[in-house]
């Protein structure tokens, strides 16, 4: 534990004594502080720079903690530090550990000035624009619906879409709960985001029935908003709603037979409060950092077999495929989807399209499996993308950060182990 | 285990194998030597004869192929038995962004030496390799000598038991060589082990006890120096104030009682002993000037 922790600092000297920690924080100093200066649309100015600062943080400290954590152990071993380290009683385990310890004290030391600076400069942005039509820094809480339930016999699904049509007597209805606000002047609003369709006419909006469902005081309140195609439309109603229970029952249905809505589980939410700013842009920084984190550890695991550029690129290559793994899983549905396409006309058509078609089946099986699983295998970085809740002002959920972070202890879990043993069974000749 | 061993091998063997497991080198061919405690044993042989390697395999850097060795009494993993072991490497291997000061104290926090103690040690260690005029520079800036210099000061900084130099003198100057054996010296008096290896053979005939002689990974012969270099059949003498005349009557002399003259010739001072002679007289005077300024 002790030589852990000497270690540790021993990492975060050298990268502050060879000032490549200050390049990185230098650098991203300057490009949070440009951000001030891009022009935006008055009101959403504030976003922008918000939005750069996150950016800047995640950039910066994901270049610092793959090249720090990339180089650190393949360089001592080619200058044979590790010669007058390992022959003292310090086993492999304390020198990774310390090794892992130090990476996290410098991408601390980072976050924290970055994110300093950055929520400096957000709260001077902020102060300019007050005598603009602006609300504040704010951060909403929002609620997701905890069940969706459909009703009616005629309503369709397609993909995970369903469609539910007027006077057919079907309806959506989600349930909402532990609402709660200490002030009670909050509002509860309601953002429905959905697909509409009408057969009567071309229009792209359609009347729809709201109903607000207070099964604690047995109350309910019935409203009709327009609904447009994919267009967010929002719902208003005071706090005195709940009536001091905290649950809510949303009952939505077209107002006219040949209307369609068409609806996901997420195509409502429902917002009440307003939680600080200043606590969420640290959740923000909290969920930012683990996927540092996760990088440090993937670049300790292949520090221990990779030499120094091998490794830069092994860990670039894996922030590179982190964040198309989306891309990665759809380019081996494609390939599935064109051999399924051409399977089809098999018989129809004549034997030239035969060639290709074992061509695509052949990529196929060549292909989808490797790039799915490498796609589940390797770390997602879209999971720690928290940019949209600040963009739209909203509190992000604890669920939100227990979940990046019960993923970034996976990746430690998997990666540390395999470390020490690899980095056990060295030589370092 | 015998206590009074501090090194012990039985047929340590080690074949280096390319990436592949191709092309191996035999570097150590069933290497057997016993160490006791308090003895001064140097290993001696060519280039690539496979003293690193014996040295890098007792410290457990690399594995042994066949064979196995004990340090103390414990097996070459053991992390415990680190802490009462220095090594110098074959070549100076320290963080260059340190100085002499900060990789003393970091070598000495891995052995979780107390602060205050860390530092007394720290002094007398510099004091002793003649390195408190560049104790503040970073090592980048050190020359080859200083660096060998801080390694020998970074393995003794834990007081060992058993102490392994590679190559302790390769780059030192004259008086570096003689302070360095002398420090050895003082280790032996401590009642300390030291395995050393060299190249400069009157190094090592000056203060080993036990040699033993390598070639391409084999062991040639072991044993006291005593033993092997004395030649029981011939006589040194070294005379002062002989007349020409005094030397042919003993010529003389020495024939009619059978004895036969091998050799007889002006001793000529050793390049090292007069090295030492001038520069210690010209510190001398220099110190003297400086102190009367
Ligand atoms: N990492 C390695 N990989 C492959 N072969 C090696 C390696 N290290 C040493 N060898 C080989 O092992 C043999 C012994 O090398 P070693 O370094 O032990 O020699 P040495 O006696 O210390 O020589 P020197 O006097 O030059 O320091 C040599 O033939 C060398 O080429
Ligand atoms: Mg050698």
């Amino acid at each position: 534990m002790h030589q852990t922790l000497v270690i540790a600092k021993q990492t975060f000297k050298e990268s502050v004594r060879n000032k490549i920690l200050y390049i990185f924080i230098a650098f991203g100093l300057v490009t949070i502080f440009c951000s001030a200066f891009m022009p935006a649309v008055s009101g959403e100015k504030i976003k922008i720079v918000e939005s750069v600062c996150l950016r800047s943080i995640t950039f910066f400290g994901m270049l610092a903690a793959i090249l720090l954590a990339s180089s650190s152990i393949p360089s001592d071993i080619e200058d044979k530090v590790l010669w007058t380290i390992t022959t003292k009683p310090v086993s492999q385990y304390s020198f990774i550990l310390g090794k892992v310890t130090g990476f996290v004290y410098i991408i601390g030391l980072l976050v924290l000035i970055l994110g300093s600076a950055s929520y400096a400069l957000i709260k001077v942005v902020d102060s300019l624009q007050k005598d603009t039509e602006h609300q504040g820094l704010t951060a909403r809480q929002m609620f997701e619906p905890a069940h969706l339930k459909i009703t009616g016999k005629s309503a369709k699904k397609s993909g995970n879409i369903h469609w539910i049509e007027g006077e057919k007597g079907c309806a959506s209805s989600w349930s909402f709960t532990g609402l709660e606000s200490k002030n009670t002047s909050d509002k509860i609003v309601i953002e429905s985001n959905m697909f509409v369709e009408s057969r009567n006419n071309r229009k792209k909006t359609i009347p729809v029935n709201v109903k607000v469902v207070n099964h604690f005081t047995g109350e309910s309140h019935r409203e009709t908003v327009t609904v447009a195609n994919k267009k967010p439309s929002f719902l208003r109603w005071s706090n005195e709603t709940l009536g001091g229970g905290k649950n809510l029952t949303i009952v939505m249905t077209p107002q006219h037979s040949g209307d369609f809505l068409g609806i996901r589980p997420d195509s409502l939410r429902l917002f009440l409060g307003n939680k600080s700013f200043e606590y969420n842009f640290l959740k923000g920084l909290i969920v930012i950092s683990a996927q540092f984190i996760l990088m440090v550890v993937i670049a300790t695991l292949g520090s221990t077999f990779f030499s120094l550029p091998v490794n830069i690129l092994f860990c670039l290559f894996i922030f590179f495929c982190g964040n198309i793994t989306d891309f990665m899983r759809d380019i081996s549905t494609v390939i599935t989807i064109a051999g399924a396409h051409e399977h089809d006309h098999e018989h129809g058509i004549s034997a030239v399209v035969k060639k290709p078609s074992t061509f695509v089946t052949l990529l196929n099986s060549i292909l989808t499996a490797p790039l799915t699983t490498l796609s589940y295998i390797l770390p997602n970085f879209k999971k720690f993308n928290i940019g949209n809740y600040f963009i739209e002002s909203i509190n992000i959920p604890i669920k939100r950060i227990f979940a990046s972070f019960v993923y970034m202890f996976l990746y430690i879990i998997f990666c540390l182990p395999i470390s020490f043993i690899v980095f056990r069974k060295r030589e370092f000749a | 285990m015998d206590k009074t061993l501090a090194i012990k091998t039985n047929n340590l063997t080690k074949v280096y194998r390319s990436f592949f497991g191709r092309k191996k080198v035999l570097a150590l061919n069933k290497l057997n030597i016993e160490i006791k405690v308090g003895e001064i044993f140097g290993l001696l042989g060519p280039n690539g004869s496979g003293k690193t390697t014996t040295m890098k395999l007792l410290l457990g850097l690399i594995f042994p192929t066949e064979g196995n060795a004990f340090l103390l009494g414990k097996a070459t993993n053991d992390i415990k038995t680190k802490s009462r072991i220095g090594f110098l490497p074959e070549e100076s291997c320290f963080y260059r962004f340190l100085n002499a000061d900060e990789t003393l104290d970091f070598y000495g926090q891995l052995f979780n030496i107390p602060k205050k103690e860390r530092k007394v040690r720290a002094d007398s260690l510099i004091k002793l390799v003649g390195l408190e005029f560049a104790r503040k520079r970073p090592l980048r800036q050190y020359s080859k000598g200083m660096l060998r210099r801080i390694g020998i000061a970074q393995a003794l900084i834990n007081d060992p038991d058993l102490i392994i130099l590679d190559e302790p003198t390769s780059g030192l100057d004259p008086i570096g060589t003689k302070e360095t054996k002398d420090i050895i010296s003082e280790l032996k008096k401590q009642g300390k082990t030291v395995l050393l290896c060299s190249h400069l053979l009157s190094d090592v005939q000056d203060i080993c006890d036990r040699i033993a002689i390598l070639d391409k990974g084999t062991l040639q012969v072991s044993g006291t120096i005593d033993n092997l270099l004395s030649h029981k059949d011939l006589v040194e003498m070294q005379l002062r104030n002989l007349s020409d005349e005094t030397v042919e009557e003993l010529k003389s002399f020495i024939t009619e009682r059978d004895g036969e003259i091998v050799s007889i010739r002006h001793p000529s001072n050793t390049l090292e002993n007069l090295f030492l002679k001038i520069v210690q007289e010209r510190r001398k005077s220099t110190d003297s000037v400086t102190h009367s300024q």
